[in-house]
């Protein structure tokens, strides 16, 4: 094991095999936290090439809290924060199929709102909320990701939740 | 069990079948379930991993590829530069010409106080560089020198040589004509490996390789200076060639020997007062169509 540890980022196939590990939670947290007006790609892909440039400094244990590092000190560069709209997709397959306008109108107002709510979570809140709703991570993943205790993602999803379900009925 | 701990449990999907069943019978589960599903709608875009590594990797390598090919770049500037400088090399060390055409004439000051007159259709050759070891010109027609105090200067031509050190002197040298006038201090011309001294007035003239003895010189200057041509017991020839170098006409002889001597001048400035000094004394009339002059005997 010990061996193990010198085990160098330098050789193509470990880059990889890191690369495929992390990037998608990478890129998504990115999403999640700071929207997709940043282009989160690029900054995923910055992150990953710094970490090349780096590999003989930098063991594949920390390779992930190096690029997650990164790439969030890359956005924070890049603009004073914003206010984060996540994007409505619109090519999401239909539910309903006997919709009629009245309905359509109140889903678009839901969307609307659920969307200024979303805005308003916190960074925190909202990055890990989305992690667990949308792309199904359990707290620990989550947790592990974050470099936080369950306990801590668990408040925060929580508290996403009752906030948006606040916002949404006050709005 | 507690409203709270039900939907935590459900957030982490840790419900078991008891408790999905007490999370179903919750007031608001309706309310959970469609926020739930509505805000599946917000998913990030989609990540294709195989092909953001592929961009990565590709990145990285022309990365790479630039930073070990530094020298590339570096390479074509001191190339650029090594042209550069070969070229201000080999400009300067060239060899400076100077060149007249018909009708012109033109004044050169040598890299030292030297200056050099240049008469119509003449060239001359000079190397700024060597100047300090050797004052050498090469000279191809006719001109007037003012040579500064020094070291020998030399004026070469194809017929001879004329070595000076610091004087006022003549060189003419056309086709079979050689002539060195001088006008202040000592020349020295060497022709046929012979060497001639020359003082203040004297001149040597060589025409078609005989030497033919001229009178004593008693102006300062050559006469073409002040635009005008002399000339004293001259072949009418050496004559005729002067004046089409004058004028850049060209001059058919009808009937005239082109041998006899003349003696007279000629203006640069005009060319029907020049064809009438050339002309009347000889008895011949002229006629002039474009640039050719047709002499003809009366």
């Amino acid at each position: 094991m010990g061996k193990q540890l010198h085990d160098n980022i330098c050789e193509e196939h470990i880059f990889s095999s890191l690369f495929n590990k992390h990037a998608k939670d990478l890129h998504n947290f990115l999403y999640y936290k700071f929207g997709d007006l940043l282009n989160p790609k690029d900054k995923v892909q910055e992150a990953f090439i710094k970490l090349w440039e780096n590999c003989a400094k930098i063991s594949p244990e920390k390779a992930k809290s190096f690029v997650f590092t990164t790439a969030n000190n890359l956005m924070l560069n890049e603009a004073a924060h914003q206010k984060v709209v996540l994007k409505h997709q619109q090519t999401k397959p239909k539910t309903y199929t006997n919709e009629n306008p009245e309905f359509l109108m109140q889903e678009t107002e839901y969307n609307d709102k659920l969307q200024k709510a979303l805005s308003n979570l916190t960074d925190a809140q909202r990055e890990a909320f989305m992690m667990n709703r949308v792309e199904g991570k359990r707290f620990k993943e989550i947790a592990e990701i974050l470099e936080i205790s369950t306990k801590a993602v668990e408040k925060r999803i929580y508290g996403a939740l009752e906030k948006l379900r606040k916002d949404i009925k006050e709005l | 069990m507690k409203r709270e701990t039900l939907i935590s449990k459900w957030l982490d999907n840790n419900l078991n079948d008891q408790e999905l069943e007490a999370f179903k019978n919750l007031e608001d589960y309706d309310d959970l379930v469609k926020l739930n599903n509505n805000v599946q709608a917000f998913k990030a875009d989609n990540y294709d991993t195989t092909k953001e590594l592929e961009n990565v990797l590709s990145k990285i390598k022309s990365k790479k590829a630039q930073s070990s090919h530094w020298i590339k770049p570096f390479m074509r500037v001191a190339a650029l530069l090594a042209i550069c400088f070969s070229l201000y090399y080999y400009t300067t060390t060239l060899d400076t010409t100077i060149k007249t055409e018909y009708a012109q004439k033109t004044t050169v000051e040598l890299p030292d106080e030297s200056t050099v007159s240049l008469n119509a259709k003449s060239l001359l050759v000079f190397n700024k560089k060597d100047w300090k070891k050797e004052r050498d010109v090469e000279l191809n027609g006719e001109a007037f020198f003012k040579v500064a105090k020094g070291s020998s200067f030399n004026v070469i031509t194809k017929l001879g040589t004329v070595k000076v050190y610091g004087t006022q002197f003549n060189v003419k040298q056309r086709d079979n004509y050689f002539e060195v006038i001088c006008y202040e201090g000592l020349v020295g011309v060497s022709y046929n490996s012979q060497e001639t001294k020359l003082k203040p007035g004297d001149s040597f003239l060589i025409i078609d390789g005989k030497t033919i003895a001229k009178e004593k010189e008693n102006r300062s200057t050559p006469s073409w200076l002040n635009n005008e041509s002399t000339f004293k017991s001259m072949p009418y020839k050496t004559v005729i060639a002067e004046f089409e170098r004058q004028y850049n006409v060209d001059i058919t002889l009808l009937g005239i020997d082109s041998t006899q001597l003349f003696t007279g001048s000629f203006a640069h400035d005009n060319l029907d007062v020049a064809l009438k000094s050339i002309t009347l004394p000889l008895h011949v009339t002229y006629s002039k169509t474009n640039n050719t002059i047709t002499l003809k005997r009366e």
